[in-house]
């Protein structure tokens, strides 16, 4: 007999709601994790007295509790979480913002029905057409590539408005250059647009806590700081796994959400490796502020996606860094957050960056410090344009690159969204050994988790 | 187990699955699904939560009679009787 009914590998979102659903039904199941810290991409670490978040800038899927049909609600039943018990902030409204004009949007679509109406009144027809129809989208199908550009072109025949739609969908999902995949594209739309943002009470701490206190009221166990070396296989079977210690330990079946080329490497999968890394991948830097002068027109947003260019350059640049279009996130701006015991406010800044200058800089150590340094202040200098000198006065900066992101999180390339070609069955040449997370299709942390969840129903719940 | 006692087994099954469940209204010969709106992956719930309270195997293309309370009693009834 095996050690364990299933051994999973990768304790973030996906991995940790895979674990909940197996274990939830008896099964002997093992977690592995490389580092101390569960959470994968959206886990948290300290500085300077500060919690901080590395992945989240905000859920996206909010859903009002009793909407049993949305995303969000859904999981919560598959994990037998209380959806009662946890507490949400909606966001205060966000912004996408291109050189002559811009549209605000927030959880109640009829704001950005409205903008368009103002700011496009040609196409307002047509855009309430297509999210009708993106509404009754299936994107789960197992269907050919199809653009996303070509569908929105052809609906909407105005490319900044097109470009204006795509940015907050893209940046916040779309592991492909230039153009997405009309299935990618519903998700976010509904995700972003249909849905909303919001926050969970506390920090992601605080959630990954509840998942981890879930798996382990159904007995599940995880293990960190434990990397694994290798998938063992007979044939075409898995057997189990073998850690870096050396360490053998065996299971009926396992699940891996380390990502295509991940698993590839670790399980001797042939495949075209470099087909499945992503080349989107991003620069953050975290300010804290203690006083912040904001023009007062974007006072109180939640996030701003901005482009300095009329047309999104939605692409790996050229240079270690492209400032000229990226995030501005917010994250104290949500509804009803306390507010009184901050010192400080944060402002998240993302830009796009390109791996391969990072990779060359990161092998000498000052090199990479003043390549830090320098995309800072051109990442500040950018965002300055929009938000005016915002950071001069920062009692705190940090930032994290594609190199940071590569350590951490086990996506190659620093790839966050992954690989840009899915594989939404979850399977792998080998009959039981599966894939969940990032590469199997579903976006953001609601859809890591449900990646896990419908994972598990479909293929390892027998 | 009695016909009662199963039908008291599912709604307690259902209750555990949906915090929002409601049984005021509930007519037990009109489907679940509609009545409860629940939808596959809660179904999914029932027959797991089945097999892991009374090691019961319901094979998939049975799920059809537990569409509503009644037809689960019929066809839950003589596959438990001996618990």
């Amino acid at each position: 007999m095996a050690d364990y009914q299933l051994i999973i590998i990768g304790g973030g979102l996906s991995g940790l709601a895979a674990g909940i659903r197996s274990a939830r039904f008896g099964q002997k199941t093992l977690i592995v994790e490389q580092h101390s810290l569960p959470g994968g991409l959206n886990s948290y670490y300290y500085r300077q007295g500060y919690l901080l978040e590395t992945g989240l800038h905000a859920m996206t899927n909010f859903a009002a509790q009793g909407n049993k049909h949305a995303p969000l609600n859904r999981l919560f039943r598959q994990l037998k979480l209380s959806r009662k018990k946890f507490i949400t902030h909606e966001q205060l409204g966000s912004e996408v913002i291109f050189p002559q004009t811009s549209l605000r949007f927030s959880n109640d679509f009829t704001l950005l029905c409205e903008e368009i109406a103002c700011q496009f009144p040609a196409s307002i027809d047509q855009f309430r057409a297509m999210a009708a129809e993106i509404d009754a989208y299936n994107p789960f199908a197992e269907v050919p590539w199809q653009s996303a550009r070509n569908f929105l072109h052809d609906r909407l025949a105005d490319p900044l408005l097109e470009d204006m739609l795509l940015l907050p969908l893209m940046v916040y999902g779309n592991a492909e250059e230039y153009d997405m995949d009309l299935g990618q594209f519903a998700i976010m739309f509904r995700a972003v647009f249909l849905e909303g943002f919001f926050r969970p009470q506390g920090t992601i701490k605080d959630l990954i806590d509840m998942l981890l206190e879930q798996y382990s009221q159904f007995e599940g166990e995880i293990r960190f700081r434990t990397p694994v070396a290798e998938i063992l296989k007979k044939e075409n079977k898995v057997q189990g796994i073998r850690l870096e210690n050396g360490e053998e330990i065996t299971a009926n079946a396992v699940l891996s959400t380390v990502g295509i080329p991940g698993t590839a490497k670790l399980s001797g999968w042939e495949l075209d490796i470099d087909r499945y890394i992503g080349r989107m991948t991003f620069m953050e830097s975290i300010s804290m502020l203690p006083e912040p002068q904001l023009p007062p027109e974007l006072s109180g947003r939640t996030i701003l996606f901005y482009s300095l260019n009329d047309e999104l350059k939605y692409h790996c640049p050229a240079s270690a860094l492209d400032p000229s279009w990226g995030v501005i996130c917010f994250p104290d701006n949500f509804q009803d957050l306390a507010t009184e015991d901050k010192t400080a406010t944060q402002v998240r800044v993302t830009n796009a960056a390109n791996y391969s200058l990072w990779q060359q800089a990161a092998v000498d150590k000052e090199q990479y410090r003043q390549l830090k340094e320098k995309c800072g202040q051109q990442s500040a200098a950018a965002v300055s344009q929009i938000l005016g000198p915002y950071n001069q006065d920062a009692v705190f900066q940090d930032s994290f690159t594609p190199m940071t992101i590569e350590r951490f999180t086990e996506k190659r390339g620093g790839a966050v969204y992954g690989s840009p070609i899915k594989i939404k069955s979850g399977r792998t040449p080998f009959e039981n050994l599966f894939i969940a997370g990032t590469d199997q299709g579903y976006l953001g942390i609601v859809g890591a988790m449900l990646s896990g969840v419908t994972v598990v129903n479909q293929h390892l719940l027998g | 187990m009695t016909r009662d006692e199963i039908r008291d087994i599912i709604l307690e099954i259902i209750e555990d699955i949906d915090e929002d469940a409601e049984f005021d209204d509930l007519d037990a010969d009109q489907p679940l699904r509609d009545q409860l709106d629940l939808d596959s992956m809660d179904f999914l719930d029932i027959v797991m939560e089945l097999r892991k309270r009374y090691k019961l195997q319901i094979p998939e293309e049975d799920y059809p009679e537990l569409a509503t309370l009644t037809s689960c009693v019929n066809y839950l009834e003589p596959k438990l009787q001996d618990v």
